[in-house]
Protein backbone atom coordinates (compact mmCIF):
# COMPACT_ATOMS: atom_id res chain seq x y z
CA UNK A 1 0.00 0.00 0.00
CA UNK A 2 1.07 3.60 -0.39
CA UNK A 3 0.48 7.06 1.01
CA UNK A 4 -1.92 9.61 -0.43
CA UNK A 5 -2.89 13.08 0.75
CA UNK A 6 -5.99 13.37 2.87
CA UNK A 7 -7.62 16.73 3.59
CA UNK A 8 -9.51 17.42 6.81
CA UNK A 9 -12.73 19.01 5.56
CA UNK A 10 -13.56 20.72 8.85
CA UNK A 11 -10.23 22.55 9.05
CA UNK A 12 -10.16 23.34 5.32
CA UNK A 13 -13.74 24.62 5.13
CA UNK A 14 -13.07 27.02 7.98
CA UNK A 15 -10.35 28.87 6.05
CA UNK A 16 -10.56 28.33 2.28
CA UNK A 17 -7.15 29.37 0.97
CA UNK A 18 -7.03 27.03 -2.07
CA UNK A 19 -3.23 27.06 -1.97
CA UNK A 20 -2.95 23.26 -2.18
CA UNK A 21 -4.92 23.20 -5.44
CA UNK A 22 -2.50 25.73 -6.93
CA UNK A 23 0.69 23.99 -5.75
CA UNK A 24 -0.14 20.38 -6.62
CA UNK A 25 2.06 19.24 -9.55
CA UNK A 26 -0.61 16.86 -10.78
CA UNK A 27 -3.49 18.17 -12.88
CA UNK A 28 -7.05 17.85 -11.50
CA UNK A 29 -5.88 15.98 -8.42
CA UNK A 30 -6.73 18.42 -5.63
CA UNK A 31 -10.14 19.79 -6.53
CA UNK A 32 -12.44 22.20 -4.78
CA UNK A 33 -16.03 21.73 -3.64
CA UNK A 34 -17.76 25.02 -2.77
CA UNK A 35 -20.47 23.23 -0.79
CA UNK A 36 -18.40 20.82 1.32
CA UNK A 37 -18.85 21.53 5.00
CA UNK A 38 -21.83 23.83 4.45
CA UNK A 39 -24.13 21.17 5.98
CA UNK A 40 -22.00 21.35 9.13
CA UNK A 41 -22.39 25.11 9.26
CA UNK A 42 -18.86 25.83 8.08
CA UNK A 43 -18.22 29.03 6.21
CA UNK A 44 -16.46 27.99 2.99
CA UNK A 45 -16.12 24.95 0.78
CA UNK A 46 -13.26 22.50 1.03
CA UNK A 47 -10.54 21.03 -1.15
CA UNK A 48 -10.44 17.26 -1.61
CA UNK A 49 -8.08 14.78 -3.22
CA UNK A 50 -8.84 12.59 -6.18
CA UNK A 51 -6.78 9.77 -4.69
CA UNK A 52 -6.29 7.71 -7.85
CA UNK A 53 -4.17 10.54 -9.27
CA UNK A 54 -2.22 11.38 -6.11
CA UNK A 55 1.46 10.36 -6.37
CA UNK A 56 2.05 10.98 -2.67
CA UNK A 57 4.69 13.71 -2.99
CA UNK A 58 3.30 15.61 0.03
CA UNK A 59 3.96 19.06 -1.43
CA UNK A 60 0.42 20.01 -0.44
CA UNK A 61 1.26 19.05 3.14
CA UNK A 62 4.26 21.41 3.14
CA UNK A 63 2.20 24.19 1.57
CA UNK A 64 -0.67 23.74 4.03
CA UNK A 65 1.63 23.52 7.07
CA UNK A 66 4.19 26.20 6.19
CA UNK A 67 2.59 28.67 3.79
CA UNK A 68 -1.07 28.57 4.82
CA UNK A 69 -0.35 27.37 8.38
CA UNK A 70 -3.63 25.46 8.54
CA UNK A 71 -2.27 21.92 9.05
CA UNK A 72 -5.29 20.44 7.32
CA UNK A 73 -3.53 17.83 5.15
CA UNK A 74 -1.98 14.55 6.29
CA UNK A 75 -0.49 11.64 4.37
CA UNK A 76 -2.37 8.41 4.97
CA UNK A 77 -2.32 4.84 3.72
CA UNK A 78 -4.78 4.49 0.87
CA UNK A 79 -6.38 1.33 2.30
CA UNK A 80 -7.03 2.99 5.68
CA UNK A 81 -8.76 6.25 4.74
CA UNK A 82 -12.17 4.89 3.81
CA UNK A 83 -14.25 6.16 0.92
CA UNK A 84 -12.57 8.82 -1.20
CA UNK A 85 -13.04 10.81 -4.39
CA UNK A 86 -11.94 9.10 -7.60
CA UNK A 87 -11.55 10.65 -11.06
CA UNK A 88 -14.39 8.56 -12.48
CA UNK A 89 -16.82 9.90 -9.86
CA UNK A 90 -16.12 13.63 -10.10
CA UNK A 91 -18.89 15.86 -11.36
CA UNK A 92 -17.86 19.24 -12.71
CA UNK A 93 -20.22 22.17 -12.20
CA UNK A 94 -20.12 25.80 -13.25
CA UNK A 95 -17.77 27.04 -10.54
CA UNK A 96 -17.27 24.01 -8.35
CA UNK A 97 -16.94 20.24 -8.39
CA UNK A 98 -18.51 17.48 -6.36
CA UNK A 99 -17.45 13.88 -5.94
CA UNK A 100 -19.35 10.74 -5.13
CA UNK A 101 -17.13 8.94 -2.62
CA UNK A 102 -16.12 5.34 -3.22
CA UNK A 103 -13.70 2.77 -1.85
CA UNK A 104 -10.32 3.40 -3.54
CA UNK A 105 -9.09 -0.19 -3.06
CA UNK A 106 -12.09 -2.47 -3.69
CA UNK A 107 -11.76 -6.18 -3.14
CA UNK B 1 -7.09 25.00 -34.68
CA UNK B 2 -10.61 25.85 -33.81
CA UNK B 3 -13.02 24.96 -31.06
CA UNK B 4 -14.50 22.31 -33.37
CA UNK B 5 -11.61 19.95 -32.79
CA UNK B 6 -12.59 19.53 -29.16
CA UNK B 7 -16.26 18.86 -29.85
CA UNK B 8 -17.93 15.48 -30.12
CA UNK B 9 -18.87 13.93 -33.41
CA UNK B 10 -22.67 13.67 -33.16
CA UNK B 11 -23.75 10.29 -31.81
CA UNK B 12 -20.32 9.36 -30.52
CA UNK B 13 -20.26 11.42 -27.32
CA UNK B 14 -21.51 8.56 -25.13
CA UNK B 15 -18.60 6.35 -26.22
CA UNK B 16 -15.93 8.89 -25.25
CA UNK B 17 -13.93 8.45 -22.03
CA UNK B 18 -14.96 10.55 -19.04
CA UNK B 19 -11.81 12.69 -19.19
CA UNK B 20 -12.61 13.64 -22.78
CA UNK B 21 -16.22 14.46 -21.98
CA UNK B 22 -15.14 16.60 -19.02
CA UNK B 23 -12.65 18.41 -21.25
CA UNK B 24 -15.31 19.29 -23.85
CA UNK B 25 -17.95 20.29 -21.32
CA UNK B 26 -15.88 21.81 -18.50
CA UNK B 27 -12.48 22.54 -20.02
CA UNK B 28 -10.92 25.98 -20.44
CA UNK B 29 -11.49 26.21 -24.21
CA UNK B 30 -13.22 29.42 -25.21
CA UNK B 31 -13.29 30.67 -21.62
CA UNK B 32 -11.00 32.85 -19.57
CA UNK B 33 -9.66 30.66 -16.80
CA UNK B 34 -7.18 31.80 -14.18
CA UNK B 35 -4.96 30.16 -11.60
CA UNK B 36 -7.31 31.28 -8.83
CA UNK B 37 -10.13 29.18 -10.36
CA UNK B 38 -8.03 26.04 -10.42
CA UNK B 39 -9.71 23.01 -8.85
CA UNK B 40 -13.09 23.90 -10.34
CA UNK B 41 -12.56 23.20 -14.05
CA UNK B 42 -11.03 20.42 -16.12
CA UNK B 43 -7.43 21.29 -16.94
CA UNK B 44 -5.85 20.71 -20.34
CA UNK B 45 -2.97 18.81 -18.74
CA UNK B 46 -3.76 15.17 -18.06
CA UNK B 47 -2.08 12.42 -16.06
CA UNK B 48 1.60 12.13 -16.95
CA UNK B 49 4.62 9.99 -16.04
CA UNK B 50 6.75 12.73 -14.40
CA UNK B 51 8.28 12.01 -10.97
CA UNK B 52 6.24 12.66 -7.84
CA UNK B 53 6.65 16.20 -6.56
CA UNK B 54 8.49 17.48 -9.65
CA UNK B 55 8.64 21.28 -9.71
CA UNK B 56 8.89 21.20 -13.50
CA UNK B 57 5.50 19.53 -13.63
CA UNK B 58 4.05 22.21 -11.41
CA UNK B 59 5.43 24.90 -13.70
CA UNK B 60 4.09 23.16 -16.82
CA UNK B 61 0.69 22.78 -15.19
CA UNK B 62 0.58 26.47 -14.22
CA UNK B 63 1.78 27.48 -17.71
CA UNK B 64 -0.96 25.44 -19.37
CA UNK B 65 -3.59 27.04 -17.13
CA UNK B 66 -2.18 30.48 -17.98
CA UNK B 67 -2.22 30.30 -21.78
CA UNK B 68 -4.47 33.17 -22.89
CA UNK B 69 -6.12 31.13 -25.68
CA UNK B 70 -5.45 27.42 -25.10
CA UNK B 71 -7.61 26.46 -28.10
CA UNK B 72 -5.28 28.49 -30.36
CA UNK B 73 -2.00 27.34 -28.84
CA UNK B 74 0.55 24.80 -30.08
CA UNK B 75 3.40 23.68 -27.85
CA UNK B 76 6.78 22.64 -29.22
CA UNK B 77 9.24 20.62 -27.20
CA UNK B 78 12.19 18.31 -27.48
CA UNK B 79 13.87 15.47 -25.62
CA UNK B 80 14.00 15.92 -21.86
CA UNK B 81 11.74 15.39 -18.90
CA UNK B 82 9.37 18.25 -19.74
CA UNK B 83 7.99 16.69 -22.89
CA UNK B 84 6.64 13.74 -20.86
CA UNK B 85 4.05 16.10 -19.37
CA UNK B 86 3.71 18.69 -22.17
CA UNK B 87 2.69 15.95 -24.60
CA UNK B 88 -0.06 14.73 -22.23
CA UNK B 89 -2.29 17.74 -22.78
CA UNK B 90 -5.38 18.50 -24.82
CA UNK B 91 -3.53 20.93 -27.09
CA UNK B 92 -1.33 20.04 -30.07
CA UNK B 93 2.29 19.23 -29.24
CA UNK B 94 5.09 19.14 -31.80
CA UNK B 95 8.18 17.14 -30.90
CA UNK B 96 11.34 18.60 -32.43
CA UNK B 97 14.51 16.54 -32.78
CA UNK B 98 16.88 17.29 -29.95
CA UNK B 99 17.90 20.90 -30.22
CA UNK B 100 15.85 22.06 -33.19
CA UNK B 101 12.69 23.04 -31.30
CA UNK B 102 13.17 26.74 -32.01
CA UNK B 103 13.76 26.03 -35.69
CA UNK B 104 10.58 23.95 -35.85
CA UNK B 105 8.68 26.68 -34.01
CA UNK B 106 9.95 29.32 -36.47
CA UNK B 107 8.54 27.44 -39.44
CA UNK B 108 5.35 26.64 -37.58
CA UNK B 109 4.76 30.28 -36.62
CA UNK B 110 5.32 31.47 -40.19
CA UNK B 111 3.07 28.75 -41.58
CA UNK B 112 0.27 29.58 -39.15
CA UNK B 113 0.50 33.26 -40.08
CA UNK B 114 0.20 32.40 -43.77
CA UNK B 115 -2.73 30.09 -43.12
CA UNK B 116 -4.68 32.09 -40.56
CA UNK B 117 -3.59 35.66 -41.28
CA UNK B 118 -4.31 38.04 -38.47
CA UNK B 119 -6.09 35.52 -36.24
CA UNK B 120 -3.62 34.96 -33.40
CA UNK B 121 -2.20 31.44 -33.11
CA UNK B 122 0.26 31.11 -30.28
CA UNK B 123 3.33 28.92 -30.53
CA UNK B 124 5.04 28.18 -27.22
CA UNK B 125 8.36 26.35 -27.03
CA UNK B 126 8.96 24.57 -23.73
CA UNK B 127 12.26 22.74 -23.46
CA UNK B 128 14.91 22.02 -20.88
CA UNK B 129 18.20 23.77 -20.24
CA UNK B 130 20.12 21.11 -22.18
CA UNK B 131 17.86 21.31 -25.21
CA UNK B 132 17.96 25.07 -25.25
CA UNK B 133 21.32 26.27 -23.92
CA UNK B 134 23.56 23.39 -25.08
CA UNK B 135 22.33 21.28 -27.96
CA UNK B 136 19.74 23.73 -29.30
CA UNK B 137 21.79 26.83 -28.54
CA UNK B 138 22.41 27.89 -32.14
CA UNK B 139 18.79 27.48 -33.21
CA UNK B 140 17.48 29.20 -30.11
CA UNK B 141 19.71 32.24 -30.54
CA UNK B 142 19.12 32.39 -34.29
CA UNK B 143 15.37 32.39 -33.86
CA UNK B 144 15.72 35.37 -31.51
CA UNK B 145 18.03 37.26 -33.86
CA UNK B 146 15.56 36.62 -36.70
CA UNK B 147 12.82 38.09 -34.44
CA UNK B 148 10.57 35.06 -34.83
CA UNK B 149 7.30 35.76 -33.08
CA UNK B 150 6.82 32.98 -30.56
CA UNK B 151 7.44 32.34 -26.88
CA UNK B 152 10.44 30.36 -25.66
CA UNK B 153 10.28 28.91 -22.15
CA UNK B 154 13.33 27.28 -20.62
CA UNK B 155 12.56 24.68 -17.94
CA UNK B 156 15.87 25.14 -16.16
CA UNK B 157 16.59 22.27 -13.78
CA UNK B 158 20.34 22.96 -14.03
CA UNK B 159 21.16 19.36 -15.01
CA UNK B 160 20.48 16.69 -17.63
CA UNK B 161 17.91 15.04 -15.40
CA UNK B 162 16.57 12.58 -17.96
CA UNK B 163 19.90 10.85 -18.66
CA UNK B 164 21.40 10.43 -15.21
CA UNK B 165 22.78 13.77 -14.06
CA UNK B 166 25.33 15.23 -16.51
CA UNK B 167 26.23 18.92 -16.19
CA UNK B 168 24.62 21.34 -18.61
CA UNK B 169 25.57 24.88 -19.57
CA UNK B 170 23.03 26.10 -17.04
CA UNK B 171 24.52 24.12 -14.12
CA UNK B 172 26.18 26.33 -11.52
CA UNK B 173 29.95 26.45 -11.20
CA UNK B 174 31.52 23.84 -8.87
CA UNK B 175 28.28 21.83 -8.74
CA UNK B 176 29.03 18.13 -8.27
CA UNK B 177 26.61 15.75 -9.96
CA UNK B 178 26.49 11.98 -10.50
CA UNK B 179 28.02 12.33 -13.96
CA UNK B 180 30.12 15.40 -13.11
CA UNK B 181 32.11 14.09 -10.12
CA UNK B 182 34.80 16.79 -10.24
CA UNK B 183 32.30 19.63 -10.29
CA UNK B 184 31.49 21.96 -13.12
CA UNK B 185 34.41 24.08 -14.28
CA UNK B 186 32.71 27.15 -15.70
CA UNK B 187 29.94 29.57 -14.82
CA UNK B 188 26.22 29.18 -15.51
CA UNK B 189 25.43 30.59 -18.94
CA UNK B 190 23.78 33.98 -18.98
CA UNK B 191 20.87 33.17 -21.27
CA UNK B 192 18.92 36.17 -19.99
CA UNK B 193 21.66 38.53 -21.10
CA UNK B 194 21.87 36.81 -24.46
CA UNK B 195 18.10 37.04 -24.93
CA UNK B 196 18.26 40.78 -24.37
CA UNK B 197 21.22 41.21 -26.72
CA UNK B 198 19.45 39.14 -29.37
CA UNK B 199 16.45 41.45 -29.19
CA UNK B 200 13.76 39.59 -27.26
CA UNK B 201 10.86 41.91 -26.50
CA UNK B 202 10.17 40.27 -23.14
CA UNK B 203 12.59 38.44 -20.87
CA UNK B 204 11.66 37.14 -17.42
CA UNK B 205 12.89 34.77 -14.73
CA UNK B 206 10.38 33.00 -12.55
CA UNK B 207 10.19 30.28 -9.91
CA UNK B 208 7.02 28.18 -9.62
CA UNK B 209 6.51 28.91 -5.91
CA UNK B 210 4.38 31.90 -6.85
CA UNK B 211 1.55 30.62 -9.12
CA UNK B 212 -0.02 34.04 -9.76
CA UNK B 213 3.32 35.44 -10.87
CA UNK B 214 3.85 32.49 -13.22
CA UNK B 215 0.43 33.17 -14.71
CA UNK B 216 1.16 36.86 -15.16
CA UNK B 217 4.52 36.21 -16.82
CA UNK B 218 3.21 33.53 -19.21
CA UNK B 219 0.24 35.67 -20.29
CA UNK B 220 2.44 38.68 -21.02
CA UNK B 221 5.02 36.62 -22.92
CA UNK B 222 2.43 34.91 -25.13
CA UNK B 223 0.56 38.15 -25.87
CA UNK B 224 3.74 40.08 -26.74
CA UNK B 225 4.91 37.26 -29.04
CA UNK B 226 1.74 37.67 -31.13
CA UNK B 227 2.73 41.04 -32.53
CA UNK B 228 5.98 42.45 -31.21
CA UNK B 229 8.72 39.82 -31.27
CA UNK B 230 10.36 36.86 -29.55
CA UNK B 231 9.83 36.44 -25.83
CA UNK B 232 11.85 34.36 -23.36
CA UNK B 233 11.01 33.00 -19.92
CA UNK B 234 13.58 31.20 -17.82
CA UNK B 235 11.96 29.16 -15.09
CA UNK B 236 13.78 27.42 -12.25
CA UNK B 237 12.25 23.96 -12.07
CA UNK B 238 14.39 21.88 -9.73
CA UNK B 239 15.19 18.23 -10.35
CA UNK B 240 14.47 16.61 -7.00
CA UNK B 241 16.04 13.32 -8.14
CA UNK B 242 19.46 14.53 -9.36
CA UNK B 243 19.77 17.21 -6.68
CA UNK B 244 18.41 14.84 -3.99
CA UNK B 245 15.75 17.21 -2.71
CA UNK B 246 13.19 15.42 -0.49
CA UNK B 247 9.90 15.57 -2.40
CA UNK B 248 8.03 17.40 0.33
CA UNK B 249 10.80 20.05 0.45
CA UNK B 250 10.68 21.00 -3.24
CA UNK B 251 8.90 24.29 -2.59
CA UNK B 252 11.25 25.08 0.27
CA UNK B 253 14.17 24.61 -2.14
CA UNK B 254 12.44 26.78 -4.77
CA UNK B 255 12.06 29.54 -2.20
CA UNK B 256 15.72 29.27 -1.14
CA UNK B 257 16.95 29.32 -4.76
CA UNK B 258 14.68 32.27 -5.55
CA UNK B 259 16.29 34.24 -2.74
CA UNK B 260 19.78 33.08 -3.68
CA UNK B 261 20.17 33.27 -7.47
CA UNK B 262 16.76 33.26 -9.16
CA UNK B 263 15.20 36.53 -8.11
CA UNK B 264 12.19 37.54 -10.15
CA UNK B 265 13.26 39.80 -12.98
CA UNK B 266 11.35 41.14 -15.92
CA UNK B 267 12.49 43.09 -18.96
CA UNK B 268 9.77 44.52 -21.21
CA UNK B 269 10.78 46.52 -24.27
CA UNK B 270 9.27 49.96 -24.76
CA UNK B 271 7.30 48.77 -27.79
CA UNK B 272 5.94 45.79 -25.84
CA UNK B 273 4.85 48.04 -22.97
CA UNK B 274 2.85 50.24 -25.32
CA UNK B 275 1.35 47.19 -27.00
CA UNK B 276 0.22 45.60 -23.72
CA UNK B 277 -1.29 48.88 -22.54
CA UNK B 278 -3.07 49.67 -25.82
CA UNK B 279 -4.28 46.21 -26.83
CA UNK B 280 -4.84 44.43 -23.54
CA UNK B 281 -5.32 47.26 -21.04
CA UNK B 282 -2.34 46.51 -18.78
CA UNK B 283 -2.60 49.39 -16.34
CA UNK B 284 1.01 49.06 -15.16
CA UNK B 285 2.23 50.06 -18.64
CA UNK B 286 -0.24 52.85 -19.30
CA UNK B 287 1.28 56.31 -19.47
CA UNK B 288 1.04 57.99 -16.14
CA UNK B 289 -1.25 61.03 -16.14
CA UNK B 290 0.53 64.34 -15.96
CA UNK B 291 0.64 65.61 -12.39
CA UNK B 292 -2.10 68.11 -11.67
CA UNK B 293 -0.89 71.65 -11.59
CA UNK B 294 -0.48 72.97 -8.11
CA UNK B 295 -3.13 75.46 -7.25
CA UNK B 296 -1.62 78.87 -7.08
Amino acid sequence: MYLVASINTEVCAATSCKLCTQYCPEANTILYNNDAGKDQGLKYGSAYVSVDRCKGCAQCVWVCDNMAKHNAIKMEMIDQIGDQALTQNIIYGEKSTTAVLANPVPG
Amino acid sequence: MSLDYVKFTPGFDRFMPKEYRDMVEHGPFGKKTTVSQVGSFKEILEEHPMCAGCAMTLFIRLAMISFPNPEDTITVGTAGCGRLAISQAAIPFVYGNYGDQNGVASGLTRGLRLRFGDKPKDVVVMAGDGGMADIGFAQTLHSWFRKEKFTTIMLDNEVYGNTGGQESGMTNRNQVLKMAPLGKKFEKMDMLGMAKVAGCAYVATVVPNNPRRVENVIKKAVLIAREIGPTYIQAYTSCNIEYAIPIDKVMEDAKAVELDRYKFSEYVSEEAREYLADQYGYKEYMPKPAPALAKS
